[in-house]
């Protein structure tokens, strides 16, 4: 194999895990922007969704059923626990979040288990992205082709959306002094409910996303999480233009770490995420600690 | 935890309706005598990674109790079977096992699935006069080194599952392989049996890569296989890594190229992972496809009830539980020193054919078989088919032995 269609399909590959990471990260961080919580049950979420996404198969036939109610239902639980139990605790200190949203793991995970069973479920690949395109004589998987576009177009709509949007003004507003927003007579609960949301509906649509390469299974959630907090951390916390550079960064370490040195495959990550802490202490792009 | 305590709930509930059914209907003992059942103890892992093999385990179980029962039980007397769950945890297995003996009279154990558990669980048979008929445990140690006079494996055994693939590969046209494996100590340790067994047949081993257990994107890895021009490549992977391995293999179409071999093909990730593992040819301790007048029948009366085949290692579990009762038949008794003397030498026709459970070393001589996942039209989830069979000379190692001579 040749070093240049090699390096082409490596970074196109790159790109496809970092727009997956990148959906998992966006809504930690924005979350953590705004509401200064860290949302324990974020990687539950990113589950949620790859289970949805194969009922939504199983039930419609059709993956972009899936696209659209994996996302919907995940960001309505999401509301629905930040209106129900969060809202009384902002008053408290962090630890109260802390325990409420590792309970929503928990409590999540076990209906999930209790719907779905314990087994692997597969999620077949849509019709029109089932294929494979050859660049250079290098098979590449359209779907992974199709999921970095897809990390493109979501991370411009979330940028536009910050920016141009009333909701979105409220937000970044919010994540800077949410008291003086308040007194300016504007519903602060309202935008804390909709970042949870929206937080939420991010990582169940990366599930959906995912599952068709990894299986919808009951260890997805461990995993998730993880990688969400090295993305926050690495990135800067609040900072989503951070999730978005430390999502490229991180899936680029992954991939050629693995190819060239498979025997640190597992410490990559967290190498250069002890790197980011060393030079910049509050991350990439965020706030110096 | 929780499930722990379901488990043993359960169990209790249900011999309290049982006891509370029999003190009700004395005017109808279904056995002479009303008979003291034949109670054989199965601590089973129910939760936690091994949950799903403990499961088919237990089925098996069940539905030989029924079997057996509905034809008026062993020996004139009912089975019944005690159920607890482990989580695959060997000290919770002893405690659970020890607790079966001194509360509940049990003197049969059988259902452990982790060779771990069973390795924990051995030495203390001979206190508690108890015999241990394994359903699935693999390590080669049980009828070698750590073999002990209560011990009995009907089973095939890990090295039998390795030796069957190793003389598949002595015939295979191919010269070429290469590997990977999940990066920890069963991983390592297969690959490095599959090398041996693999220069052994005169084949080249062009190195193996290992990947962390729980790696999600395998697409350097396949690039890898791919890169190194094998024909065939050896998977040492298991449970989600396997899934998803196997489904981005087939998004990258590498079974084109490359074909895909594995330990054992378990059809409990063939269902989770849809056609992408059509075309794996790997070793199977027990296919349902077997084509014998004891398995045949057996598959029919699974299908009655189950509406679906057995799996492995319901199968495997099945014929330890045939032997067993064949034992008891010929003892008759269930007294450790008379029912192994019973067992040692026995020989019978099982679902996987005609075996014999040797004296020397308490394993069963049994045939090895090699498999091809193929879907054919109907089905709804892609089986495997036999593709080869090797005599139970060539498949059983040496008394006490783990490696083969030749």
């Amino acid at each position: 194999m040749d070093l240049l269609p090699f390096l082409l399909t490596q970074c196109l590959n790159a790109l496809s895990q970092a727009a997956l990471l990148f959906f998992l990260g966006v809504g930690l961080t924005l979350i953590f922007g705004i509401m200064r919580i860290v949302n324990f049950a974020h990687g539950t979420f990113y589950m949620l969704g790859a289970f949805l996404g194969y009922s939504a198969v199983r039930l419609t036939g059709s993956f972009w059923a899936g696209l659209v109610i994996g996302p919907l239902i995940g960001g309505a639980i999401g509301a629905a626990f930040e209106m129900g139990l969060l809202r009384r605790l902002y008053r408290r200190d962090e630890s109260a979040f802390l325990m409420v949203t590792f309970g929503l793991t928990l409590v999540l995970g076990e209906i999930i288990r209790l719907l779905w069973g314990v087994n692997a479920l597969q999620v077949e690949l849509p019709n029109m992205f089932a294929g494979i395109v050859f660049l250079f004589d290098e098979p590449f998987p359209t779907y992974r082709l199709f999921l970095a576009g897809a990390g493109v177009v979501v991370a411009i709509a979330i940028w536009q959306f910050l920016e141009r949007t009333r909701l979105g003004l409220l937000i970044r507003a919010t994540s800077q002094n949410a008291e003086m927003v308040h007194a300016l007579g504007v519903d602060v609960n309202l935008v804390r409910t909709a970042i949870f949301g929206i937080g939420c509906g991010l990582a169940a649509l990366g599930g959906v996303l995912a599952a068709p390469l990894v299986t919808a299974s009951l260890g997805m959630a461990g995993n998730a999480i993880i990688d969400a907090f090295v993305i926050v951390i690495i990135g800067g916390m609040g900072s989503f233009l951070g999730s978005l550079l430390a999502a490229v960064l991180v899936a680029f370490v992954q991939v050629f770490g693995n190819y060239y040195f498979p025997d640190f495959a597992l410490a990559a990550m967290y190498m250069l995420m002890l790197l980011v802490l060393v030079i910049r202490p509050g991350g990439l792009l965020g706030k110096e600690a | 935890m929780t499930k722990t305590h379901y488990v043993s709930r359960r169990t209790m509930l249900k011999s309290a309706v049982a006891g509370a059914a029999a003190a009700s209907l004395p005017a109808v003992p279904r056995f002479a005598n009303a008979a003291e059942p034949i109670k054989i103890g199965m601590p089973v892992a129910l939760t936690g990674p091994l949950g799903g093999i403990g499961a088919q385990m237990r089925t098996a179980c069940e539905f030989w109790a029924k079997q057996v029962n509905a034809k008026g039980g062993l020996l004139g007397r009912p089975v019944e079977l005690i159920i607890e769950d482990t989580a695959g945890n060997p000290a919770t297995t002893v405690r659970k096992a020890q607790e079966m003996v001194e509360r509940n009279g049990v003197r049969l154990i059988t259902c452990i699935v982790a060779s771990n558990e069973a390795l924990a669980t051995v030495p203390k048979l001979a206190e508690w006069d108890t015999i241990f008929v394994s359903g699935d445990n693999g390590d080669g140690r049980l009828t070698g080194e750590s073999l002990v006079p209560n011990f009995f494996r009907p089973n095939t055994s890990g090295p039998m599952g390795t030796r069957a693939v190793a003389l598949w590969l002595r015939d295979s046209p191919m010269k070429n392989f290469y590997g990977i494996g999940m990066d920890y100590a069963w991983g390592h340790n297969s690959m490095d049996v599959f090398e041996a067994e693999a220069k052994r047949a005169g084949k080249n081993f062009l190195g193996a890569v290992f990947s962390p257990t729980g790696t999600k994107d395998f697409a350097t890895y396949i690039a890898k296989i791919r890169q190194s021009g094998a024909e065939g490549v050896y998977l040492v992977l298991a449970g989600d890594d396997n899934n998803a391995f196997l489904s981005q293999a087939k998004q990258y179409r590498l079974s084109d190229k490359i074909q895909l071999l594995t330990e054992q093909v378990d059809e409990m990730g063939l269902n989770a992972t849809g056609d992408a593992a059509i075309g794996m040819i790997g070793g199977s301790r027990y296919p349902a496809s077997l084509d014998n007048p004891v398995n045949k029948a057996f598959v029919a009366a699974w299908q009655a009830d189950y509406k679906r085949l057995p799996q492995m290692f319901e199968g495997d579990q099945y014929q330890s539980c045939m032997v067993l009762q064949a034992g008891i038949e010929k003892a008759g008794s269930i007294e450790a020193a008379k029912l192994r003397t019973a067992l040692e030498g026995l020989a019978l026709d099982t679902v996987k054919g005609h075996i014999v459970m040797r004296a020397c070393d308490h394993q069963a001589e049994q045939p090895g078989f090699i498999v091809k996942v193929v879907k054919r039209e109907g089905m709804e989830h892609p089986m495997p088919e036999v593709i080869a069979t090797y005599a139970a000379d060539r498949v059983t190692p040496p008394c006490n032995k783990m490696v083969y001579d030749n």
